[in-house]
């Protein structure tokens, strides 16, 4: 019988054997402890999430930036700028949506990363390549594939200067 | 001399494809939860919210040892 000739036979013999229909079978035992193996590495991966979550907080610019002046961008426009002094060139956008109001988000939408914009007629924020749109006040989601609101930096301004800085209460610090 | 182990088998010969079946089905639905564990934590990472990736990282390593608690009742190869 096939059945006791497997039993005897070498593991390497097992794994590499002749005939084909030998060497594509798989039973549902393999499949199984394949299900085990699979169970383990997403597990492992969830670790790594988590690990990697603690070795690299949220990297919030530390001080204030400044940015521009007042009188350089006019009420309804946005300007783009690039934080070089975080660990990583994060790029930002800046926008005037009132008089007095100015509002300062992640240029990266949470969606696929692409860059957002600033649209004075409908008063969102747009990504334009899957068109997702965002709240211009509080960077929420209010359309399409973004999961997530835009990160968002205080914006003060200051004698006619307008400074950015990590806000406060903006994200939930990792304990 | 037939034993107790024989005579179960003779008499119910489907139990270990219905065992092997239900074991892989239970593992498909434990890695299908991870995969959904693994999805928030990796959404709930990028806004810094690290209780629920430790939750989830806690929920997926007791699935992990269910799953391989499970393996230890695969039904022997045949022939053995």
């Amino acid at each position: 019988m096939a059945d006791s000739d497997d039993s005897k036979m070498p593991n390497w013999k097992r794994d590499f054997p002749i005939r084909q229909e030998e060497a594509t079978h798989i039973s549902r035992r393999e499949f199984a402890k394949f299900l085990g193996i699979l169970s383990g590495s997403l597990a492992l991966g969830n670790g790594a999430i988590v690990v990697k979550s603690i070795a690299f907080p949220g990297n919030d610019p530390e001080g204030e930036y400044f940015i521009c002046n007042e009188s350089e961008v006019p009420v309804g426009q946005m300007k783009q700028f690039v934080l070089e002094h975080t660990v990583r060139e994060i790029p930002y956008i800046l926008i005037h949506l009132d008089k007095g109001e100015w509002r300062s988000f992640e240029q990266k939408c949470t969606h696929l990363s692409c860059a957002v914009r600033y649209r004075a007629d409908i008063d969102q924020i747009e990504c334009p390549c899957h068109h997702g749109y965002f709240d211009s006040r509080t960077g929420a989601p209010l359309q399409g594939p973004p999961p997530r609101a835009l990160p968002e930096l205080a914006v003060r301004v200051r004698d006619g200067k307008v400074y950015v800085a990590a806000k406060e209460n903006n994200q939930t610090q990792p304990s | 001399m037939s034993d107790f182990r024989e005579s179960q088998n003779r008499a119910h010969p489907n139990k270990t494809n219905t065992l092997m079946s239900g074991i892989v089905v239970m593992l498909i639905s434990i890695v299908g939860i991870q995969v959904w564990l693994l999805y928030s934590a990796l959404n709930n990472a990028l806004e810094d919210n690290l209780n629920i990736a430790i939750a989830s990282f806690v929920g997926s390593v007791l699935l992990f040892v269910v799953s391989l608690f499970l393996l230890k009742y695969l039904p022997a190869p045949r022939g053995k």
